[in-house]
């Protein structure tokens, strides 16, 4: 027999305002198996708690049923007082007489024994719960970081200053990503590959970081503080520890016509290449496509005249194994294109602008390729068709962006200040250029933000039209860009020798492939999802997954690096326990009725439950049974509800314990 | 500010199956909100619709509620990115069985409450009460209940005799 | 062409048992079985029953008529487990059999490669307590039989058989089905109560479903108990619905449940009833292609949800 303790609160006249707490007590103390009942002004008050703890003493109770508010309120504070008073935590639940009675009807009779039923229901639920403890899983003390740009080197710096490994992924020959790319940045125009490449250089230098780049995840397996990553380093034709970096094999390669990707297909590299000259590790790539050697078999010229003998042909992907107790993902963005999608893709192109075809009009990277001393016009800003210097440029803002019937919804938060930045970079190089902006709204909230896009205004004379860009098309050597001007009210039209359009900020193609081999959630758009929009914006719902940067959507920098350090800090605390303790609420397999029809594998969320196989002593095979791993194990139950058997039952919400609350009622 | 209270003949029994993260939180926020509904639901908290078996729903008819309530979150807002996307199949399954059956799917509701949807809460629970309390008691599973009968009639002349030889 | 006879030609099951023999007989002997299933000749005339064979010298006593109307992926899911222990199988299996080990292979019971499966094409056969020795008609073939869209197996290692010229049958289950979906909730409900007031419980339909491989049944579970295990009308209606439940999107339709149903209660009615709504909300139907995940186990995000609020 039971001896389960009820404990009624009165929340102040909260409940007891609507409720007759007395009597609710009362008639609880007659359920079978209930020792003892009461009711208090304040059960979460000290004296309150230590009239629960004891009664447990006095009373000698199994069971502990508190009627008072939401246990999304108080039940960890009760459970904490159950287990002080050396009853295990998990007997003690709590009835909802408050959010779900008193607050809700006005009726005293209904409220009364509506909050008498809720009580008994809880009843009949505590005696058939059962003692749970934590479940505590190793850590190993190891971070992964996929993506290698400002957000994945942020990360790794941080999480391998605080002392612990970590594995860096970049898909590309070298890490940078985005940011490399870039001019000058805003708010402050200091340039980006100043700042960007000593943390890239600190980053390949740290005896705690391990590089692969060149490299992507083929699979992952485990759970949080347990994964194994499997990541394929792709084949690049020069092995890596004989490379001394002396450009040679580049230098003398035959084929130099390829358009260089880094340089948004401005400029043109060897098909033995490192994408820019800051490359970390500064170690080339052949790209097989376009060698010659890989195409015809002749050639082998890198090869003849590399010292060191680092030119592998035969070089093939390899597969490496690494365990790892966290992730940080942070593959970033790419960006919207004009040019026709593919059928079936919700995003549409530009029809209007020329679908891509225009060579004059670009996108704000290419801008920053030209802008940039790097790029390939040594910083000098001329057309791409003819090398002639611009003398008006128009920006269009938002294109793509909050077009929803373009098949975005969303800002992509970052334009609205890089196209500022690009009008006054323009004005400090071409001081006789007018440059026009195209815009809906002036989005600048950051510090120092809105005081940079007054500067463009106000300073750089940049001449900000509201209103839309309908088409553009080209006449002559100039692009007529027509538009409105909806604050005087008028169509304009504006002959320009460049656009730069402010294309949208999309995932990284693949995103969604990624996310799937991670078992985490993204959007409609494959932006990756936060656990909590607000509270926790850098946790994935999948544990020991975290975001860094614009994967989870458009970011700035300064941003980013936040997020990245707060993903890092999120490593760190994982990592601050050589084990790690989590609520006892995953499911379990009988092991003597499961008969692997394996319905629960196949409905599981979070990919938690195996196959185990059951062999005798001489190691032959019994029979296979489904097996869940507890540390990956989320405690949705859906597994449960979907055994044929119900030979996996969810601890802490057992058929016995929902059929004991359905029989009460 | 007090509503008059009407008093009805027939006060049904509602039992509200619901999803710890998003309805049961939804149905706390009609609490903080104080907004007012009939106080004929009993609420069993999930931690997901996916933990839901319809033999649950089943049981809760058997033992005398009136009208059954399932609720979660919405698509997408899921707590365990899936559970409600199971749920939604199984639940689409077990009302055809039940409809096949014939039980009045009129009893029968599901609904998607997020955790800010105090007031949809309120107009989903509601409305269920009134229109079962419309409909009046759940009869057909009660009577199965406190039926006790032999399975087959006493049909046939040979089993007529045999029964009433039975000393 | 259409059959004006109103039978069946008989010729095909003889064709059908002189091939199974054969068959038998290759894979016994050159070992790639260890065991046939298959069926034999009833002790009563006109019967059949299922049959082990191991012995490649007894293949003759391998049948195939109207009266073979056993689903033997049964004796490979539960029943006679333990035949599976010898090694590879050979199983013979009608069009609506081999849905069902399809079936059980996506459930994980089978392995494809542990099976030779020798189909055979199906006419018919016989409903429960038709007379055993005439050629099947109207009058005595099964109600599944009617309306059978898998007279002859796909994907089986060997198929034998020509399918005959087939009279019209009037689909009396498709009928039925259609009578009780036009019904009131309140008219079903009667027609239910009534047919599950007959059951006593006896779980034959249990017992000879491939589907039903569970080691302990739900039904069966005191804690907690979710469905009353004595013969009562209240218990009866519970099992019935859970066992239609835990059939639904499983089921591949070989309605043995029905046929060995000592009340004659017609239990296919509901399996029937929730193929139609799986095929109609989903687009699943039990075929004769291994699945991954049954309808029940995967979703869609834009599923119908329209019933929901």
């Amino acid at each position: 027999m039971s001896r389960i303790g009820v404990f009624v609160c009165h929340c102040g006249e909260n409940i007891a305002r609507t409720v007759d707490v007395e009597k609710v007590a009362a008639e609880a103390a007659r359920l079978p198996g209930v020792a003892y009942a009461t009711d208090y002004k304040y059960m979460c008050s000290d004296p309150g708690q230590n009239l629960l703890k004891n009664a447990v003493a006095e009373h000698r109770l199994d069971g502990i049923v508190v009627a008072a508010c939401s246990p999304r309120m108080h039940e960890k504070t009760f459970r904490n007082a159950a287990k002080s008073a050396g009853l295990n935590p998990f007997l003690c639940e709590m009835a909802n007489i408050r959010e779900h009675c008193s607050w809700v009807h006005e009726d005293r009779d209904e409220a009364t024994a509506k909050a008498s039923d809720i009580v008994a229901m809880m009843v009949a639920r505590v005696k058939k719960d059962k003692r749970l403890v934590p479940i505590t899983v190793p850590v190993t003390k190891r971070a992964l970081v996929i993506g290698g740009g400002i957000a994945g080197i942020q990360a790794a710096l941080d999480i391998a200053d605080a002392g612990h490994q970590v594995v860096l992924v970049e898909r590309e020959p070298s890490i940078g990503g985005h940011m490399a790319q870039l001019s000058e940045t805003f708010p402050t125009l200091d340039c980006s590959q100043c700042i960007m490449t000593p943390k890239m250089v600190d980053a390949a230098n740290h005896p705690n970081i391990t590089l692969h780049t060149y490299s992507e995840i083929e699979s992952v397996d485990g759970y949080i503080g347990n994964f194994q990553i499997t990541v394929r380093k792709k084949a690049r034709s020069v092995i890596e520890e004989k490379c001394t970096g002396c450009g040679v094999c580049s230098a003398k390669c035959p084929q130099k016509k390829i358009p260089n990707a880094f340089d948004k297909n401005l400029g043109t590299r060897p098909a033995i290449y490192v994408p820019f000259p800051q490359a970390v590790p500064n170690t080339p790539v052949i790209d097989r496509a376009n060698c010659t050697w890989f195409k015809t078999g002749k050639c082998g010229v890198c090869q003849k005249v590399c010292g060191p003998g680092a030119i592998d042909y035969e070089q093939e992907d390899r597969l490496i194994v690494e365990p790892v107790g966290a992730i940080v993902v942070a593959t970033g963005f790419e960006l919207y294109s004009i040019t026709e999608k593919p059928k079936g893709s919700p995003i549409k192109g530009y029809g209007e602008f020329g679908h891509g075809t225009i060579p004059d009009v670009i996108d704000g990277l290419t801008f920053e390729r030209l802008a940039s001393a790097s790029g390939p016009t040594g910083g000098k800003i001329l057309r791409p068709s003819d090398g002639r210097e611009p003398k008006q440029v128009v920006f269009v803002q938002c294109v793509g962006s909050r077009a929803r019937e373009k098949g975005i919804s969303y800002c992509s938060k970052i334009c609205c200040m890089y196209t500022a930045k690009h009008t006054m970079l323009y004005k400090h190089k071409v001081h006789d250029g007018q440059a026009y902006v195209f815009f809906m709204d002036a989005r600048t909230p950051g510090k120092s933000y809105d005081e940079f896009w007054r500067r463009a205004i106000e300073e750089e004379e940049a001449v900000y039209i509201r209103g839309m860009v309908s088409r553009l098309y080209q006449k002559g050597d100039k692009i007529v860009v027509m538009g409105s001007d909806v604050h005087v009210g008028v169509q304009v039209e504006i002959e320009a020798d460049l656009v730069v359009l402010a294309t949208a900020v999309q995932p990284r193609a693949g995103a969604d492939t990624l996310a799937q081999k991670l078992g985490i959630s993204y959007d409609s758009y494959h932006f990756y999802s936060e656990a909590h929009a607000k509270l926790k914006p850098v946790e994935c719902a999948t544990a020991g997954i975290y975001l860094a940067g614009a994967c989870q959507g458009p970011k700035d920098i300064p941003d980013t690096v936040s997020q990245a350090s707060a993903a890092a800090a999120k490593v760190m605390t994982l990592f601050a326990k050589d084990e790690l303790e989590r609520e006892p609420i995953v499911a379990k397999v009988n092991e003597k009725n499961c008969v692997a029809c394996l319905y629960c594998k196949k409905v599981c969320p979070y990919g938690a439950v195996e196959e185990k196989e059951i062999r005798d002593r001489q190691g032959n095979l019994i029979r296979v049974v489904a097996y869940v791993n507890p540390g990956v194990c989320g405690g949705c139950g859906t597994c449960q509800a979907s055994c044929p058997s119900k030979s996996v039952e969810l601890d802490g919400y057992t058929d016995e314990q929902i059929m004991a609350m359905i029989e009460a009622l | 500010m007090h509503a008059h209270k009407e008093n009805h003949a027939f006060e049904p029994k509602i039992v509200a199956f619901v999803c710890t993260w998003c309805t049961y939180a939804g149905a706390d926020l009609a609490g903080t909100a104080r907004l007012q509904y009939p106080a004929n639901t009993r609420v069993v908290k999930f931690p997901c619709t996916g933990r839901i078996d319809p033999v649950f729903i089943l049981r809760a008819f058997q033992k005398g509620a009136d009208g059954v309530l399932v609720s979660g979150c919405h698509p997408g807002d899921c707590h365990y990115m899936a559970g409600n996307f199971h749920a939604r199949r199984r639940f689409a399954a077990f009302r055809a069985l039940l409809d096949f059956i014939g039980v009045d799917l009129n009893r029968l509701q599901f609904s998607w409450v997020s955790a800010a949807e105090g007031g949809k809460w309120v107009e989903v629970a509601t409305e269920l009460t009134e229109r079962v309390r419309a409909m009046g008691p759940m009869r057909e599973f009660r009577e199965l209940e406190t039926e006790e009968q032999w399975s087959g009639a006493i049909d046939t002349p040979e089993l007529q005799a045999a029964y009433e030889a039975i000393p | 062409m259409t059959n004006t006879a109103q039978t069946i030609d008989p010729a095909l099951y003889a064709a059908v048992t002189d091939a199974i023999r054969a068959e038998a007989k290759k894979v016994l002997e050159a070992g790639a079985a260890a065991a046939v299933v298959g069926w034999q000749a009833g002790r009563r005339q006109g019967t059949a029953m299922p049959a082990i064979i191991t012995d490649p010298a007894k293949v003759a006593e391998l049948i195939f008529s109207p009266a073979c109307v056993n689903n033997l992926a049964l004796y490979l899911s539960k029943a006679k487990k333990e035949i599976r222990a010898r090694g590879r199988i050979a199983i013979v299996v009608k069009g609506c059999d081999l849905k069902a080990l399809v079936g059980l292979m996506g459930e994980n019971q089978l392995k494809r490669e542990d099976l030779h499966v020798i189909g055979v094409v199906c006419a018919g056969v016989q409903r429960a307590g038709a007379a055993k020795d005439i050629p099947l008609s109207e009058e005595t073939i099964a109600g599944k039989c009617r309306e059978c869209t898998v007279h002859t197996p796909e994907g089986a290692d060997v198929t034998v058989g020509t399918l005959p010229d087939l009279p019209h049958f009037t689909p009396v289950e498709s009928e039925e089905l259609s009578r009780l979906e036009a019904m009131t909730p309140a008219q079903r409900w009667s027609f239910w109560k009534e047919h599950f007031a007959r059951c006593i419980r006896c779980y034959a339909c249990r017992q000879v479903c491939p589907f039903c491989y569970c080691e302990q049944c739900l039904c069966d579970r005191n804690r907690p108990q979710a469905v009353e295990t004595t013969p009562r009308p209240a218990g009866n209606m519970a099992w019935h619905i859970v066992r239609a439940m835990h059939l639904a999107g499983r089921c591949a339709g070989c309605a043995e449940c029905e046929r060995v149903c000592p009340m004659d209660i017609p239990l296919n009615l509901l399996n029937r009833k929730m193929a139609k709504e799986l095929k109609e909300l989903y687009g699943h139907e039990a075929g004769f292609e291994v699945k991954e995940k049954g309808p029940l186990a995967q979703y869609r995000e834009d599923d119908d949800q329209s019933f929901i609020k």
